[in-house]
């Protein structure tokens, strides 16, 4: 076991924990912010792969402008922190088991596909040659995506909003 | 031909989306303007869709594919768009300054469906679904009845997602394993790595994402609370147009792994009689007509993948046909559904009561449709299951369609008790005969009249099925 298996190692432990910790908080202040743990794991992983262009952008839009979003938003609506569980543990169940099938799966795909232990060619790259590719390639799927982001901002607006006396029926 | 022709429908419905938008903008609400510009727009965009029907190309960098299976879909879904913005003229489940966001919000999902029957990227069809589904949780939030439209809402949402987040991993697992970013990729690697267990997983969650749309088993949950909550022409969308685009997809992977063995057909399978079974067994419980549409539904699908699964160019057309006749059958059924709750409220089986005598038009055209879902002689309904179980046994799959004759047997018991509802049952206070407009009488002759028709000489439709499937197999 060299340096960098340790180093991946333990940052994905780091990342598993982080994320777990995120998912089960109920005070959304402290779940933000392991997720933003998780997400600086993230990019030191693919730093690690040798991308450290992607380990920025995830530095920089999900943990630096996302979450501080989310931190914005959380602060602006204060939003009260629930006490008791949200739903009762035997509601946990499916979903404790879904996770489990999953798991069995993963593990069955990793044992006896006879690709799954092969090495993956190293696929780096600059930055421009890869901003170049994103738009000549899939440039359909970039500009589609700013029409879901306009189709969120409305669900956003609707949803968001308070009811008003005479929106109720 | 060049791009901007090849192009065409799409563009059009997303500049008749920019009018909507613009619409919003305007501070004095006045439905009676939005309809007409919404219907107007609509029929554009069904003789768009029509001009663009020979059509044939390539489009972004090899990602979107212009050829006849995608322009006959362009064209259902003109259609649908068109059919259920007929019944927005009294659209009094939506409050009156929400109308242009909901024209807006039909028309973008229409575009997203668009999208979806001709992308090839897995990439842009993974956005194109995603943008359709967005549309449609807000589409279901804008009912005036605010709290069971937020439920509704948030439960499609919720299952949305998780429906989103398995069909990511099964992109991933897929792109792991083949390396292929289009389905034409797919389905050149598929061949030859189809016994790997990753790429069958990969396959299995990937379409996952599409049986959501589809509300096949396991992912059909949402679909008896959204068709409840949401407003009556935004359930009929749901109903209709929304299944024709994931069918699009669904038909074109399934076309790409053909090869890859026997797994994938199975777990088709196995959805496929759960989807069925289902589906008809809850909609004989059900007391609201809605929640009965949204079950009868689920169930429709599982037949919808007996095409599919069938995996032959028969078993594709039987599909495409099929998805026509849903279209039409399953819209006759809101259009009477939007007239008896005049409204906008949901309305109970019983309340149908009396309706031959209130209006024997509507009575007829419900009756039409029912049987037509039920899949009675001489209707579409008829015609397109008898192509669909053909085209499975030619494939060997007569047990899947002895288990299908049996639920179609089942299904039959819960129409007919609406037909009973509509034409035996005794109302406890007589009501007034009901006033129609006449373009709702005229609406309704004709998709009776296309019912039985085209349920007797199929045989243009059919050939259209034909060659749609064959320009998808080149």
């Amino acid at each position: 076991m060299n340096l960098f298996n340790i180093l991946f190692y333990s940052i994905a432990l780091l990342i598993v924990v982080s994320t777990g910790l995120a998912v089960t908080r109920r005070n959304l202040v402290h779940a933000v912010i392991y997720l933003i743990m998780s997400f600086f794991g993230s990019a030191f992983v693919f730093y690690l792969f040798g991308a450290p262009f992607l380990a920025a952008l995830m530095v920089i839009v999900y943990a630096g402008a996302i979450m501080i979003l989310f931190l914005f938003i959380i602060m602006m609506l204060r939003v009260e922190t629930p006490e008791e569980q949200l739903f009762p543990a035997r509601q946990m169940w499916p979903a404790v088991a879904v996770a489990a099938g999953y798991l069995v799966v993963g593990a069955l795909l990793a044992a006896h596909d006879p690709a799954a232990g092969a090495v993956l060619g190293p696929a780096q790259t600059e930055p421009a040659v890869f901003g170049a590719y994103v738009f000549r390639n899939t440039w359909l799927a970039v500009e589609v995506t700013s029409l879901l982001l306009l189709v969120a901002l409305i669900g956003a607006l609707f949803i968001g909003k308070r009811p008003t006396h005479e929106s109720e029926e | 031909m060049n791009g901007w022709a090849l192009f065409g429908p799409e563009l059009f419905v997303f500049g008749a989306a920019l009018v909507f938008l613009a619409l919003c903008l305007v501070k004095s609400p006045s439905p009676r303007r939005d309809f007409m510009v919404a219907l107007s727009l609509a029929a554009l965009v069904v003789v768009a869709g029509l001009a663009a029907l020979k059509a044939q190309g390539t489009l972004f960098a090899e990602a979107y594919r212009v050829d006849l299976f995608s322009q006959v879909f362009k064209v259902l879904l003109a259609l649908g768009l068109f059919l259920v913005i007929c019944l927005c003229s009294r659209l009094n489940g939506v409050e009156a300054r929400h109308h242009p966001e909901f024209y807006l919000l039909l028309f973008i999902c229409t575009l997203a469906m668009m999208l979806l029957s001709s992308a090839v990227h897995l990439l842009s069809i993974y956005i194109a679904l995603e943008l359709s589904s967005y549309s449609l949780y807000v589409l279901v939030s804008l009912r005036r009845a605010r709290q069971m439209a937020m439920e509704a809402s948030l439960k499609f949402f919720l299952v949305g997602i998780t429906a989103s987040a398995v069909m990511l991993l099964g992109l991933a697992l897929l792109y792991g394993a083949t390396g292929a970013v289009t389905v034409h990729e797919l389905a050149r690697i598929l061949p030859g790595a189809a016994d790997r267990p990753l790429v069958q997983v990969g396959l299995m969650l990937t379409l996952c994402g599409f049986f959501f749309k589809l509300a096949v088993f396991p992912f059909h949950v949402w679909a008896p609370d959204v068709y409840q909550g949401a407003a009556h022409p935004a359930t009929a969308f749901i109903a209709t147009a929304s299944k024709i685009g994931a069918v699009a997809v669904l038909v074109r992977l399934a076309a790409a792994s053909e090869e890859s063995g026997t797994y994938l057909a199975h777990a088709l399978v196995a959805l496929s009689i759960l989807s069925m079974t289902v589906g008809n067994l809850a909609a004989i419980a059900q007391k609201d007509l809605k929640r009965m549409f949204a079950y009868s539904s689920i169930a429709q699908a599982g037949y919808v993948l007996i095409g599919i699964l069938s995996m032959s160019p028969d078993g594709y057309a039987a599909a495409i046909f099929y998805c026509l006749a849903l279209l039409v059958m399953k819209f006759t059924g809101f259009l009477v559904l939007v007239a008896v709750a005049f409204d906008g409220a949901n309305i109970e089986i019983a309340e149908l009561a009396g309706l031959h005598r209130r209006s024997p038009l509507l009575a007829m055209a419900l009756m039409t449709s029912l049987f037509s879902l039920a899949g009675i002689p001489p209707t579409i309904g008829f015609t397109g299951k008898f192509l669909i179980f053909n085209a499975a046994i030619a494939q060997g799959h007569l047990p899947l369609v002895l288990i299908a004759m049996v639920n179609v047997v089942i299904s039959l018991y819960y129409y007919l008790m609406v037909v009973k509802a509509a034409y035996l049952l005794e109302p406890a206070l007589d009501p007034p005969p009901m006033q129609l407009p006449a373009a709702v009488n005229v609406l309704a002759v004709a998709l009776v009249a296309f019912m039985v028709v085209f349920g007797v000489y199929p045989q243009a439709f059919i050939e259209m099925a034909r060659f749609a499937a064959a320009a998808l197999l080149k």
